[in-house]
């Protein structure tokens, strides 16, 4: 009865730490964040490269580098303030975290100013608005007019985006598919799982114009003149950072100088994509999987610490330890890795100032650390009490007892468990992509967007992730084999 | 000159409302022999086991060369477990380590011998059980026999000034058993404080200063073997042997 009370409160207590995170954003003081801009003097802005010609990332001298109408705005308006320009990368979905708590001062990633996101955050005016096209085959070019023709067609829209709201109104009779990159709508497409996909103009046309065997029709939507078009976010309450860039915006536009960033981002885009073989994008694939190893090896070593003291918790006899690992162990393992990863980041991130990296893999080791813990706890559970007795009817205390007897046992029993865990981290570390972490999973999609190739980019990582689980698995089965010889001298 | 090596006073140990042991108090002298008979169930592993602590009692006190010892700490414990030897039915030799690890194992993490002390320790004792040449085997490969002479070597290794016997033959092959009990005979006429748990009358009559019958958790009946097994007083005590000698 007492162990699932003590096991109760203390979920209840991590339920509240939670809450109090989101308490604190409803917090405002007098608005200084233009100020606090200046005194930083850098200023940080968020978006998802993965969206040309508004922002992608060109190989610059085998370096990255996010180019994009969105990021020429962006530095005319941080050298409007006099400060440096920082550029921070993360999934479309998580731009608006970011905003609400502080890991960016502003949002650019070609974000239409919707009423729901309004409630969120703040926008600064329109910089841009565009027509709404709709991407076909170019065979079947022929066979739609507009939106009209799809009736009973299936249309594909990236999730969440203004397109997809357009679409559900106004073509109610063509069923959707929801994708989060255009990348894979395009793969859909090309596929034929669906028959357009509806895109503003200037990103129809770069798919266009990299695919002969695309086509691009006007959609001929009705567009409400408020919500069409892109706005720059902010946190909410932001006013004099919203008042500053209005000023930047209201300059760029009296100068025309949209059109002159279109025509540089046209011209980047081109030399991105004079050579698009998997093999000029090695160095994309070798760094994701730099990271990928890096994230998998700190996590495995953490994981398994953390693991054996967590599994000593909860077989020890204190109450108070058993029930916190006992709840830590069934939290970590009842909620979705992926939130975990983002809690650390975003939620954490209030506190504490986390690069995504340490980030991810504190995250992708904390989680790691649940499951190692189970499985430690049942190899210690799987060797026979008369060994542990034995043990210390020899005078040895219960630490040597772990030490030397318990533990080599109950290590060759979990081997191959343990090895599934490490093995699954190589995939499950791909998570921390969502957060801007540049591995393998991430690159994938930064190739993918570069070079206008949906399958390839894909294949090639397959290969990679599996070629690393199976030396892995390989390196891992070599190391049973050596423990059950052994045993094995009949 | 006899010397009380174990006091044991007013022993009870409850697993819930079971009560295993109700109310012992013995005495065990140095040099002294014991073999302890009885039906399944009678406590006699529970009495043996709450000599070194491996079952806390519920109550009483048992006096270890004049110490009580129910009250010590663990790591008190440790150094009064050293110098109780303990055999167990299923062997429970360490399967990861050779027979010579099994038995260097002890002295080297508690007494901090060095490897060569302890290995020249181990296979003298190897060879008083007859297995020298078994040395760099591990467990696995050796019969049940062998494998019970090992544990009796492994915890001859630490010295102990008395040897606990939890049923030692129970678990093996019938033409294993003779093997185990002559080590264990050569064992007490070397003056070696001994208690048995066993079912193997033949030798509780060769080889016991005293017999002791446990029948519900108490000591019913103890004498020389002679009093126990050719004159009973006690009608249960003659139940048990009937029914033993029977078979």
């Amino acid at each position: 009865m007492k162990k699932k009370w003590m096991r109760w409160l203390t979920a209840l207590l991590v339920l509240l730490s939670f809450l109090g995170f989101s308490g604190i954003n409803h917090v405002q003081a007098a608005d200084d964040s233009l100020q606090k801009v200046k005194d930083k003097g850098v200023l940080v802005m968020g978006t998802s490269p993965d969206y040309p010609p508004y922002e992608f990332l060109v190989n610059d001298g085998g370096k990255n580098t996010t180019v994009g109408i969105d990021i020429s705005i962006a530095k005319q308006i941080a050298k409007d303030m006099g400060v440096k320009l920082q550029i921070k990368s993360m999934d479309f979905d998580s731009l608006l975290v970011g905003l609400q708590t502080g890991k960016v001062d502003m949002v650019i990633s070609a974000m239409t100013p919707t009423r729901e996101r309004k409630q969120s955050v703040d926008f600064s005016e329109l910089y841009y608005t565009a027509e709404q096209s709709i991407i076909v085959n170019k065979a079947d070019a022929k066979l739609y007019k507009d939106k009209d023709s799809f009736v009973g067609k299936k249309i594909g829209v990236q999730t969440g985006s203004l397109q997809a709201d357009l679409a559900k109104e106004q073509m109610s009779s063509s069923p959707q598919l929801g994708l989060a990159k255009y990348t894979d709508l395009v793969l859909a497409l090309k596929s034929h799982k669906v028959e357009g996909i509806v895109a503003e103009e200037p990103v129809a046309l770069t798919y266009v114009q990299h695919d002969p065997d695309l086509a691009l029709i006007n959609g001929k939507f009705t567009l409400d003149p408020s919500e069409n078009g892109q706005a720059i976010g902010f946190a909410k309450g932001a006013t004099t950072l919203v008042a500053a860039a209005n000023k930047s915006i209201d300059k760029i536009k009296k100068q025309g100088l949209i059109k002159q960033y279109m025509t540089e981002a046209a011209d980047k885009m081109t030399t991105n994509t004079t050579d698009t073989s998997m093999i000029h994008y090695w160095k994309y694939f070798a760094k994701g999987i730099g990271y990928t190893l890096l994230i998998t090896a700190i996590s495995v070593v953490i994981g398994v610490i953390l693991g054996t003291l967590l599994a000593l918790m909860r077989l020890g006899k204190n109450k108070l330890l058993h029930a916190l690992a006992v709840a830590y162990i069934e939290f970590v393992r009842g909620t979705p890795l992926m939130i975990q990863v983002m809690f650390v980041y975003f939620g954490l991130g209030i506190f504490l100032d986390i690069p995504a990296l340490l980030a991810g893999i504190i995250a992708v080791a904390l989680n790691s650390g649940a499951y190692v813990a189970e499985i430690i706890r049942s190899g210690i559970e799987s060797i026979p009490v008369g060994q542990t007795e034995a043990a210390r009817s020899l005078g040895l205390s219960q630490k040597q007892t772990m030490q030397s007897v318990v533990f080599p046992q109950a290590l060759k029993n979990i081997w191959p468990a343990l090895g599934n865990e490490f093995i699954s981290l190589i995939k499950e570390s791909s998570i921390a992509s969502i957060i801007g972490v540049t591995d393998l999973i991430y690159q994938l999609k930064v190739v993918q967007t570069a070079t206008y190739k949906g399958v390839q980019p894909i294949i090639v990582a397959m290969v990679i992730y599996f070629v690393l689980t199976f030396g892995l698995s390989k390196i891992l089965g070599y190391f049973e084999k050596r423990m059950k010889h052994d045993e094995a001298t009949h | 000159m006899t010397k009380p090596l174990i006091e044991i006073d007013h022993l009870v140990k409850k697993f819930g409302d079971n009560t295993v042991l109700n109310d012992i108090s013995e005495t065990i002298n140095q040099g002294d022999v014991i073999v302890v008979i009885g039906a399944s169930g009678g406590g006699k592993s529970t009495f043996l086991r709450s000599l070194n602590l491996l079952n806390k009692p519920t109550s009483g006190k048992i006096a270890f060369e004049g110490t009580d010892i129910t009250g010590l700490s663990e790591k008190e414990l440790d150094q009064v477990r050293e110098k109780m030897g303990m055999v167990f039915q299923q062997f429970n030799l360490f399967p990861n380590m050779t027979v010579l690890e099994n038995i260097k194992l002890a002295p080297m993490k508690v007494k901090n011998a060095t490897d060569a002390e302890a290995t020249a320790q181990a296979l003298a004792l190897l060879k008083q059980v007859g297995l020298e040449d078994k040395a760099e085997a591990y467990p696995a490969s050796l019969s049940g026999g062998q494998m019970q002479r090992v544990a009796i070597a492994r915890a001859l290794a630490m010295s102990p000034d008395v040897m606990l016997f939890d049923e030692p033959t129970s678990a093996l092959d019938p033409e294993m058993v003779g093997e185990v009990l002559k080590v264990m005979q050569d064992l007490a006429k070397s003056g070696m404080t001994m208690i048995v748990v066993t079912h193997e009358m033949g030798f509780a009559h060769e080889v016991a200063d005293q017999v002791w019958f446990m029948d519900q958790g108490v000591i019913a009946e103890k004498g020389t073997p002679e009093q126990i097994f050719s004159a009973p007083k006690e009608e249960r005590t003659k139940d048990f042997l009937s029914k033993v000698l029977a078979q």
